[in-house]
């Protein structure tokens, strides 16, 4: 196993040695998945574009400078690749919760619940939203190298994360509501016969 | 402390990144108010979404696409220079310092200072001379671009594609030998540039035809996919009997293949 630093990695394949990628891939197939599949819903899309990440980086790999974190490096080139696309290609479909990956059981019932609102909640926020959240709590880039990603002031950064929460928070109460409503109707629903029941004798 | 007080801080909280007194403040006022401390658990359970795998073809893909890429290098022959000096002039303002451009820029400066002596002695009008000053440049500058698209190295070459995007008009003898590049160059690099800068002059019939053309003739698979791909953005209708042909070529590349299929349907 190799437990060389992503950097130097990055210089080998910089310096022809091809086969390093392999190694870059297995640690950033996943996480470059899912935040492909967490921003758009769609796994086929998400499994082309960690394609194109990699032939991106064997492309440009000239153009990467020792010093550069690589995972930033990566993220820029994965937003660029998800923008190229949309660009060319305009969405076909919306993303539905029908296309949220289901959450495994837990322990409890109750943390199952709220993960399924969560990812429900998270998914209702807009795109940008979305995305920053995801490059700060799921691929754990800093705020400083989410603001060369996103070309803002690190205060933009931080103005955005909190702006996200917030949202994140009114989408997820909303929800947890409307979930609860639903609960009670069906309740009341098992409790109260139904009209006309005891006519029919 | 308010709530837009905390607002500022709450994002260095969650990374772990406030004075011990700032930390301090933000607790003291998450026991106080739901709403903040309600971003904070939620923050915290983010955490816990699901991680979704891709599907193991996905290593698969991963594999061919770098064989194809060895494969690629393996057949180019080597310049003389190695790959990264050969491209670091071109990912930089280094091809103001290249042997090369030391020579086009040396004769362009030549021309200017020729050419602004005649303006200075003759008394025709100044619009007159700085419409002779920019065509002499741009015949110079096709000079440049043919020359070095004809150099040994492919540095100098990939160099000489650089020239050529610098004109919005693409003066039909560059054009032709950007062509020429596209279909023959030893380089791949070199075919991919030659892509590139072709692929801003679509608007020429004979740019399209061209792209069309050096599907069939094309070994590599990393040019082929960057040939499809351009087809496609160019919704290409008319390449799709090109693409099915070159689908059913034997000994085509996996991933080559696949990505054809891809255009076809995206095409039709």
């Amino acid at each position: 196993m190799t437990l060389a630093p992503d950097e130097d990695l990055m210089l080998q394949v910089r310096d022809g040695a091809g086969e390093m990628l392999g190694v870059l891939f297995d640690r950033y197939q996943t996480p470059l998945f899912n935040f492909y599949s967490k921003l758009t819903g769609d796994r086929t899309l998400s499994e082309d574009l960690v394609q194109e990440v990699f032939l991106r980086i064997l492309k440009y790999r000239q153009s990467y400078r020792p010093g550069t974190p690589f995972r930033a490096w990566v993220y820029q080139i994965a937003r660029n690749a998800r923008i190229d696309h949309f660009r060319k290609f305009p969405r076909e479909r919306a993303f539905e919760p029908e296309m949220l990956p289901p959450v495994p059981p837990t322990d409890s019932a109750v943390e199952q619940q709220e993960v399924e609102l969560l990812q429900r909640a998270l998914q209702q926020l807009p795109e940008e939203k979305r995305e920053i959240l995801l490059l700060c709590r799921f691929q754990e880039l800093k705020y400083q190298e989410i603001a060369g990603l996103l070309g803002c002031e690190l205060n933009t950064v931080r103005t955005r994360i909190h702006r996200a929460l917030q949202d994140l928070r009114k989408a997820f109460h909303q929800l947890a509501q409307g979930t609860m409503l639903k609960k009670a109707e069906a309740a009341a629903a098992e409790n109260i016969p139904p009209r006309g029941g005891r006519h029919g004798m | 402390m308010e709530c837009e007080q905390i607002a500022q801080l709450l994002p260095d909280y969650l990374q772990g990144d406030l004075r011990p007194d700032q930390q301090h403040d933000v607790e003291a006022h998450l026991k106080q108010c739901a709403d903040c401390a309600e971003e904070i658990v939620l923050w915290e359970k983010l955490f816990l979404l699901p991680i979704e795998q891709p599907s193991p073809a996905s290593r698969a893909r991963f594999e061919a696409m770098l064989q194809a890429y060895r494969a690629d290098r393996s057949t180019e022959p080597r310049g003389n220079s190695p790959w990264r000096e050969r491209f670091s002039s071109w990912n930089s303002f280094g091809w103001l310092h290249a042997p090369l451009s030391r020579v086009a820029w040396s004769a362009a400066l030549l021309a200017i200072g020729f050419i602004s002596g005649l303006s200075l002695a003759n008394s025709r009008s100044r619009s007159q001379d700085l419409a002779a000053l920019e065509s002499q440049l741009a015949s110079m500058k096709q000079m440049v671009v043919l020359s070095m698209l004809q150099q040994q190295s492919a540095g100098a070459r990939l160099e000489g594609v650089t020239w050529s995007t610098r004109d919005q008009q693409l003066d039909p003898k560059v054009l032709s030998a950007l062509l020429h590049t596209l279909r023959h160059d030893p380089s791949v690099d070199v075919r991919l540039a030659a892509l590139d800068a072709l692929s801003r002059h679509s608007a020429q019939p004979q740019v399209r035809t061209s792209v069309v053309n050096a599907l069939q003739d094309q070994q590599s698979p990393l040019v082929q996919v960057a040939l499809i791909d351009q087809l496609v953005e160019w919704h290409d209708r008319e390449a799709a009997p090109h693409l099915e042909k070159l689908r059913q070529s034997p000994n085509l590349n996996p991933t080559v293949r696949q990505r054809a299929d891809w255009a076809i349907s995206k095409l039709n």
